[in-house]
């Protein structure tokens, strides 16, 4: 990194002083050197995979499957099945920044921002990040109680298991361990593909929507909801400071790059594949009141509802799914503002240090947990405002974070060779100018409405 | 942050055991880092970066867009109070 480049002094030749963290990394990095070494590919690419697939179906969240769900029963499978594509295809091109950020550079986002653009920025981008990962999360933990109703079981349950998963992956002080067991967590996001295979879809209403057609009629307003929540539903703030400091953390480098790309475009595509699993759920009740249904409401929502049309066996999968969804989005949600949290205060912030050595990583990991569990639990809360709001606003805010992620993508002084290309700025830009489009749009015309200054 | 431990690590009785065991606490050391590139290491990554020099149409632009990014939050706020009313 040729930023932090000094003059080099006897003292430079010396190896650096190893804490525990660095100890666990090399031991990490010692399994990656040595499958390269004996050319095991398909176990060098099992060692390297995880930030990647985390990040995207770590957003194929709660929210995430509910919303794709609403476009299917509100508008069927016309427009979404090649838009929601087309978004993880957006995702990718961010995400891969993020990896490749981390791995040139051994940094998180949050650090960068804050000591290469200075602290206003910083914290800017922290603060936008605990907003929506607070907003979010109570979200997350209103998908857990939703697909748990399905089973006569309470908020507490609910907020009970999101708690002792957190606790739980947090228990070993590794990285790896981590990151393998909210792996083995996230395979059960193909229950909304399962799901979907079961309603028995027609494959040439599938292949006919693929030309954007018929496209979503309607009220405009609900219209744009659904526009910005699907693209909040696939990029988000926490996806970049989550996949930056996660492949930090796991010890990735250059050389590591091109397995990187294949993490975050295997990631990509299984989320679209699952998120395109539950948009066929909903369409499969587009002709049986599906727009009438409320998404985040405990015992009248999608599971119910897919219930009474595909049989018990879909409405199971469709519940199982989006405990799932909830809870893999808590860790990974929870990991991304703990992250966030001790690069901004300077703070060791790895999951390869113990407790006692990161105790605010460890704690805010824990504390944003617990601070939205408590949400759900207050009687009266707004909680379907809140889950249905939870995704705009990371789309709003979203912009400000990629152009950040952007400039240090581009800075050469940080990544060498490994700056951007110009053909992946082109696309960063669109992406940037589409998002900020699409949340803009529904922030201006929710507001005008709202504030009666047009008509409803 | 601590150190961590080497393998074997116990009180030495004799400077000739005590030998060994820095010897084999050097080879774990060795061995671990060169699984490591000189910039992954804690105290490398603790030392900030420099700060970058942003142009004044950079920081302009960069201030315009939080500005509007905020005002848009507010607004989408705004909708979320009023659909609570």
């Amino acid at each position: 990194m040729s930023a932090t480049e000094a003059p080099v002094s006897p003292a430079r030749l010396l190896p650096p002083p190893l804490t525990e963290e660095d100890a666990a990394r090399s031991e990490d990095r010692s399994r990656v050197h040595l499958a390269r070494g004996h050319r095991r590919r398909w176990y060098l690419l099992w060692l390297l995979v995880g930030p990647g697939i985390l990040a995207m179906i770590g957003e194929n969240d709660g929210p995430s499957m509910i919303a794709y769900a609403a476009d299917g029963a509100e508008y069927g499978l016309g427009f979404f099945v090649p838009f929601i594509p087309i978004l993880f295809a957006m995702a990718y091109v961010c995400q891969e920044m993020c990896m490749r950020v981390g791995a040139v550079t051994h940094r998180g986002y949050g650090e960068l921002v804050l000591q290469r653009y200075g602290k206003v920025w910083g914290w800017f981008g922290a603060g936008d990040l605990t907003i929506t990962n607070l907003v979010t999360l109570v979200a997350e933990f209103i998908s857990i109680r939703i697909g748990l109703a399905y089973f006569h079981l309470g908020p507490g349950v609910a907020v009970a298991l999101g708690l002792a998963l957190v606790v739980f992956t947090l228990s070993g002080g590794r990285y790896w361990r981590w990151e393998r067991i909210v792996l083995g967590l996230a395979l059960f996001n193909g229950l909304f593909l399962l799901a979907a295979i079961l309603v028995k879809p027609h494959v040439g209403t599938i292949v006919h929507s693929l030309g954007f057609s018929p496209f979503p009629g309607g009220n405009f307003n609900t219209l744009l909801l659904l526009l910005a929540s699907t693209i909040g539903a696939t990029v988000t703030p926490w996806m970049i400071f989550f996949q930056q400091s996660a492949s930090a953390d796991k010890g990735m480098t250059p050389r590591d790059i091109g397995h990187g790309r294949y993490d975050t475009a295997a990631g990509a595509v299984l989320g679209a594949i699952f998120g395109l699993g539950a948009l066929i759920c909903g369409a499969a009740l587009l002709t049986h009141g599906g727009a009438t249904i409320q998404g985040f409401t405990p015992g009248a929502g999608f599971p119910q509802a897919l219930e009474r049309v595909a049989g018990g066996f879909v409405g199971t999968l469709f519940a199982l799914g989006l405990v799932e969804a909830g809870a893999v989005a808590i860790l990974t949600i929870s990991a991304s503002t703990a992250y966030a949290a001790g690069e901004c205060v300077g703070a060791s912030h790895s999951f390869n240090s113990s407790p006692r050595n990161a105790t605010l990583f460890y704690a805010a990991n824990i504390g944003v947990a617990v601070l939205a569990a408590t949400v759900i639990l207050i009687p009266g809360a707004p909680l379907l405002s809140i889950a249905l709001n939870a995704n705009v606003l990371a789309t709003v805010l979203l912009p400000v974070s990629l152009v950040l992620l952007v400039m240090l993508a581009n800075d050469r002084d940080l990544m060498g060779r490994w700056a951007n290309r110009r053909s992946t700025n082109v696309i960063a830009i669109a992406v940037i100018a589409f998002v900020g489009v699409c949340g803009a749009t529904y922030g201006i015309d929710s507001f005008l409405r709202a504030a009666h200054l047009i008509g409803t | 942050m601590r150190p961590t431990t080497p393998p074997n690590h116990v009180t030495p009785a004799s400077p000739a055991i005590r030998e060994e065991d820095l010897q084999a606490e050097e080879r774990f050391e060795d061995e671990l880092i060169m699984h490591l590139e000189r910039d992954q290491f804690v105290a490398e990554t603790s030392r900030p970066v420099p700060r970058a020099q942003l142009s004044r149409g950079a920081t302009a632009g960069l201030w315009a867009l939080r500005v509007f990014v905020i005002i848009v939050s507010l607004m989408v706020i705004y909708a979320f109070i009023a659909q609570l009313g």
